[in-house]
Order: structure tokens, then sequence, then C-alpha cells
């Protein structure tokens, strides 16, 4: 079975995509700015809108769609209305109040921008203009030269964060500026991305675990941009992957000793896993999330200079020897799968080793879950033999990489090589030169909540959003800024009464300079129980 | 040698030593176009690894100084010895780096200057105490603070090419001085 055909053999998980909740709204910080509020002509509010936009240019990191850009005078707040009505009669004009949302623009271009909207004075009880040869009002510029309508601005308070909540939004409606409150999107109208993508990060899970490399989390790097529409179509969302990773924490060998994974080797899974022993559990920058991160960056630097040795069977930077392993390989080194899938070894019987995914994949009638690293390859497996000789690593002074290690896999590995083509294969992942910078506006799947320094590592490389299962939650993670379920009043004295934990809802915290939309992923039927974090059985750093 | 940072610290000339040690590679990192923060690992009182910020060679922002040092003391050391390990780093370790230590078992780490902006053990977070699996680690922070944030100063008066908007600063001056008690990121 090949990989291509496997991944888009899954099916979508049905379930719903819950918002994590940030700490900013289990804890709302609220945060005022100025902003000003001019009357204009009711009939020209769709060209006011127009004018302003084009002339003041928006600050993409305000969010200010929950403030209503026009207010009729009745329903203005009582205290702005009172404001604005100090020492000046309502006119009967037909009328309506814009918003100028901050950044604030400067007062005299304003207010020049403005003039043509004034409210048509109507005091005199003049007919509308004669020269009106239809109901609309005057639509150029009411040159009425003799005195130019200069339009007041007052100046008002709104809100910068949308509301939370529907009592916080009556409040800012009475006595600031109406606002929109919508419950379902507190922080972001941007659409949860498809649920097959979990599947794809489960598989990806158990091959971490079935290797022997490391703990069952796994990781996908998927440009929300390359999908056409919302649909979960397969082919799709495996245009979209970037990249993917498993976790490796067992496969770094560390002063001199064998890793874990050689210390066990075929055991399967890693029996070091059975435990939380801080000393076996490599490093962090073996973590899914991690690696993946470093794939794309080692991708990256292979697009921006060819010089650059290409990535060969080692993370050389910070993968401290992890593997790449089928389906890592697969993603970051794509063969135009889609047109040509690639064709399935006829040959296993002089596979290396064997790898050990003999258990019937449930997914998949196919007794082969992961298939053979050969499927990856190009068609011509002859090709391995012209795979250029490997360059000295980067000058990195902690490039570990010992062929000894696996020396199973080294045949494979090496046969990677001819379609590690920086001109053909994956260029999702745009070189620095074509603005590609670190892993901003991509989206990261992971099957567990990945711990704090993970969360911090991938706010650091500047992702857009970040999605894992709530069951699995970790009572040792970054994201979540509350319990899953509302704990017990009466504690059974299991060990989780010891210490309080701390909940840091990293992905989106004011403090922090970046930040990052969180999804909890709930599976269709999951029940309350499952969905604490003191389920898990081991608790570890994912 | 500034010593007035330490001056109630034992052994505060040993101190002092691991530190400029942590300032060389913050000013080498300087030299390669990287953001300055550097670092050494102490074990039994020697230096067994150097680290420097590699995010901008590397394509990989979570390459940070602590990564690359312990990445280095594990080709020779086992992990376990790493909770006998002592950290001088120029620039407190940003919440990343604070929860790795942890995991890694850090037994103590001595900083420069505080990271009010992404710091992770007081700047911004207290991950070195806050409760968690792994058991917490002590933090002195303010060791050649002044010369830790001038790196820092000097690197942020360049502009940043590697930035998607990069901004102009053609017109910054570097700002040589001190309020009393500073112990903050320029901005």
């Amino acid at each position: 079975m090949d990989i291509p055909l496997s991944v888009r053999g899954l099916t979508p998980l049905t379930g719903e995509v819950i918002p994590i909740r940030t700490v900013q709204e289990t804890r709302p910080p609220e945060e005022f700015a100025d902003a000003y509020v001019a009357e204009v002509n009711l009939k020209a509010a769709s060209k006011v809108v127009k004018a302003l936009d084009s002339a003041f240019p928006k600050d993409p990191s305000l969010t200010l769609s929950h403030l209503r850009r026009f207010v009729k005078r009745e329903r203005l707040p009582a205290p702005v209305r009172a404001a604005i009505e100090d020492g000046q009669s309502p006119t009967t004009a037909q009328t309506i109040f814009v918003l100028i949302a901050p950044p604030l623009p400067d007062v005299d271009k304003l207010q020049t921008l403005l003039a043509p909207f004034a409210p048509i004075p109507t005091t005199t009880s003049t007919p509308p203009t004669p020269s009106s040869t239809t109901d609309t009002p005057p639509e150029t510029p009411a040159i009425d030269t003799s005195s130019p309508p200069q339009i007041p601005l007052h100046t008002i308070k709104v809100s910068l964060q949308p509301p939370f909540n529907s009592h916080q939004a009556e409040t800012w409606t009475e006595t600031l500026w109406p606002v929109i409150f919508n419950p379902a999107a507190p922080r972001s109208t941007v659409a949860p991305p498809p649920s097959i993508l979990n599947r794809a990060r489960e598989k990806v899970a158990r091959e971490a675990e079935q290797s022997g490399l490391g703990r069952g989390v796994g990781a996908v790097i998927v440009d929300p941009a390359s999908r056409e529409d919302g649909e979960d179509r397969s082919d799709q969302w495996v245009q979209a992957v970037i990249s993917v990773a498993g976790d490796a924490r067992y496969s770094r060998p560390e002063g001199g000793q064998p890793s874990q994974a050689e210390l066990h080797r075929g055991k399967i899974p890693n029996p070091v896993s059975g435990s939380y022993n801080a000393d076996l559990e490599g490093g962090p920058e073996l973590h899914a999330l991690m690696r993946a991160i470093d794939l794309v960056a080692h991708r990256r630097r292979e697009e921006g200079h060819r010089a650059q040795p290409p990535l060969t069977d080692i993370i050389a930077s910070a993968g401290g020897g992890a593997k790449l392993r089928p389906l890592e390989s697969f993603f970051l080194y794509r063969l135009d799968s889609s047109a040509t899938p690639a064709p399935l070894s006829q040959s296993p019987s002089s596979s290396p080793k064997k790898r050990k995914h003999e258990e019937p994949n449930p997914e998949s009638s196919s007794a082969a879950a992961v298939p053979d690293l050969k499927t990856v390859i190009s068609p011509s497996s002859s090709q391995s033999q012209t795979a250029p000789p490997l360059p000295a690593p980067p000058p990195s002074t902690i490039a570990i990489h010992d062929p000894t290690l696996h020396p199973t896999d080294a045949h494979c590995s090496s046969s990677i090589l001819p379609s590690a083509n920086p001109t053909t294969t994956n260029p999702r992942i745009r070189a620095p030169s074509q603005g590609g910078y670190l892993c901003t506006d991509l989206d990261v799947y992971i099957s567990h909540e990945p711990c704090i320094c993970c969360s911090m590592g991938m706010l650091l490389s500047r992702f857009r959003a970040v999605i894992f299962p709530r069951k699995g939650r970790m009572a040792s993670g970054g994201l979540a800024s509350e319990p899953a379920v509302v704990p017990a009043p009466v504690d059974d004295g299991q060990e989780q009464s010891t210490e309080e934990r701390v909940y840091y809802g990293l992905h989106w915290r004011k403090e922090l300079n970046w930040r990052a939309l969180g999804f909890e992923f709930v599976e269709e039927g999951e029940g309350a129980a499952d969905a604490s974090e003191e389920k898990t059985d081991i608790v570890f750093h994912a | 040698m500034d010593m007035e940072d330490f001056p109630n610290m034992p052994d505060a000339a040993k101190h002092a030593a691991f530190m400029k040690e942590a300032l060389q590679m913050g000013e080498k990192a300087l030299h390669s176009g990287e953001t300055p923060v550097g670092c050494v690992l102490v074990y039994n009182d020697q230096i067994v690894a150097w680290g420097m910020n590699d995010t901008n060679r590397s394509l990989n922002g979570t390459r940070h100084a602590e990564f690359l040092a312990i990445a280095e003391m594990l080709q020779t050391y086992p992990r376990s010895a790493l909770a006998s390990t002592d950290l001088y780093v120029t620039v407190e370790p940003c919440v990343m780096c604070a929860s790795a230590l942890k995991q890694y078992r850090i037994r103590r780490v001595y900083f420069g200057c505080a990271n009010e902006r992404f710091g992770g053990t007081g700047g911004v977070l207290t991950l070195h105490s806050d409760p968690s699996i792994d058991p917490p680690y002590p933090v002195h922070g303010g060791l050649f603070q002044k010369e830790a944030i001038m790196l820092l100063r000097r690197f942020y008066i360049q502009e940043n090419e590697r930035a998607p908007n990069p901004r102009p600063k053609k017109n910054r001056e570097l700002n040589t001085r001190f309020e009393d008690d500073e112990n903050v990121l320029p901005a």
C-alpha cells in the first residue's frame, strides 16, 4: 500500500471544533480607545464608508468588526447623544452617525473627506434641490461654496475587543457605542479547518509510536490558504499539508549512549513510554510540534540555498538525529502524488528490515497500515544509486548524526534523496526570498495538547492557529485556559489534588508579542468523562 | 569587571567568569546577525557547552541559545547530568526555554537582563516555580545586566531585513544611558 493512497483513504472524524478560550476571556480585560463620531447624510452612508476605507487604512491587528459602523440618532448611547446634542439643536435632516474607529486619522483630512456628506440642512424647509431629477440627494459633493459644511467630530470611547458576553455587549451599547455580540466567534471569524486533518494527525502519531522512536504524538502543519473551499475533499487537504512529524523523544543517543529506541529495539510501543522518567524523555526539541517546525525550516533552507546540504535521514539542526519516517518524508518531499501515485514495491523480501506495522489498520482493509518506505520513493529505485554523496553537515555545533544507529534504515533514507529536489517538490514552503518566514499564516494540528515549551515554540514560529483533540488534553499542556470539565467539589483523593495546576492559555495572551487561534476538537459522542486530562494515564510533555 | 551586580553572592568571581563567557557568545551572535543572546552550561564548575541564538541562520524561530547549548552538552553527557548543571544566559529565558529547562531539570539559572516580553522565569510567566510534573528551579537575575542590555540595543538599532515588513531605523541612535534600576529590554 502506498502512502498517497493510504492518506487519501482517510475519512473525516465527526465532531465539533471549539475555540479554546483565551485567558482574556476567562479573565477578561477591557481595553478602550478613542474614536470619532460624525453626523452625515443618511443617503450618503455607503459613500461615506467607501471614502473612509479608501482614505484611511485599517490597522490589521485590530479587529473592530464588533463595532457598529452607523448608528441612528435614537440609538445613540444616552451619554453620547447628550454630548452630541449639547449646545446644538438636532437637525431635522435625515442623518446617521458614522463611527471613525482607531487608528484615528488626521482631523483636518477627515473633515475634508467628510464635508461632501454633511447633513443637508432642511431648516428652511426648501424642497430638494431644484436640479434633482431623481429622489437621490446630490451625488457629487454638495458644492455650496458659500459655507463649506464643517462636520463636527465627537470623540467617544470604544472597546478594542469584541464583547465576551451579552451583558458586556449591552453595557457597552448603552454607554459607549453600539456593538455586535457574536457568541459563536469570540475571537475570530476564521472558520476552523477541516476535520479530516485530525485523522492524518492520528496516523502520524501512530507512526511515531509504532516506530519505537517516540511517544504516540503527531503534528500536521497545514497552509489554510491552500484549501480552495471549506470542503473536506481529501485531494484538497493533502495538497494543503506542509509537513508532518511524529514524536521522536527516544531517538536521540545522549552522552555517547545508545538511544532508548536503540536499547528497546523491536519493542512496540517503546517500553519507556509506560512511565514518565524525565531522564528518558529526550527533550522538547524532539516533540512532534518542534520537529514539524524544524522540518519546515530545513525545507526552507533548502529552497533558499541550493548549496545547503539536503535533508537526508536526519534533522540535523533540531531533531537530534531523529530520522524521517515514511509519512514525514512523504509530505516533506512530495512526489506529485495526485498525478502519479507512487508504484508499489514488488520486492518486499528485499526490504532491509520489515517495519513494525503488522497490526491491521482499523481504517483500512489492507494489513499494512503504514507502507514501506520504498513505496514513497521515486518510481525508479535505481535513482537512489545516483544520489549525490552526502555533503558535510551544516556548520552547526550540534549536528548529531550517527549513521550506525539505524543501519537498517540507511538504505531507505538515502533513497529519499532523489526526490529532494528543491525545484520540483513542495513549493508550498516558500524560500525566504519569496517571502517565506517561519510558519507565518500556517495552522498546526496536533494529537495532544502541546507542552508549554512547544506552545511557545508555536508562537515564536508565528502560526495562525493550533488545534488538538479534547481527549488529547494534557495536564502538562500549555494551551488550555481552564479545566475541560468543572471539577467535582468533592475530591476523591487522587494524586491530582496534591498541587494545583496552572492553565496558561498560551495561544493567546496579551502579554506575549505573538498570538495564535486555539481550537479543541471534541469528537462526536465524546463523553464528559473523556474530556478531563486526568484520564490520561501517564502525564508527559507532548 | 562589573561586580556590583551580585555583591552578596558567594563565589561572585566564578559567576562573573561564567557570565562573561555567555556575553561573549552574545557578541558572537550579534556578529552573526542573530539576536544577541548567549549562554553557557556549567557542570562540575566547568563550562561544558556554549550556545547562541540561531534563529536567523536556521530559519527556525525556536532555535534559541539554550537549545543549542543543551544539544551540545548531550553529545557528551547523559541527560541526567543536567540536574547538576547551571545555566548562565545573558537574557532571561523565554517562556519556551524556561519550560524546556524545567523539562531538562536544570539545577539553577543565572541570567543578565530580564525579558519583559517573553520571559518565562519572572518576566511574563513564572514557569521556574509554577507547579508542574517537573520540580522547580531557582533563578538569579541581574548578572551583568547592563552589558546584556547593551548587546540587545546594539542589535535592535539595526534593521531586520528578514522581517516581512522591515521598519526603517536609520535615525535611531544607540542609547547608552541607564536608569537607576532599569532591567528591561529595549523597545
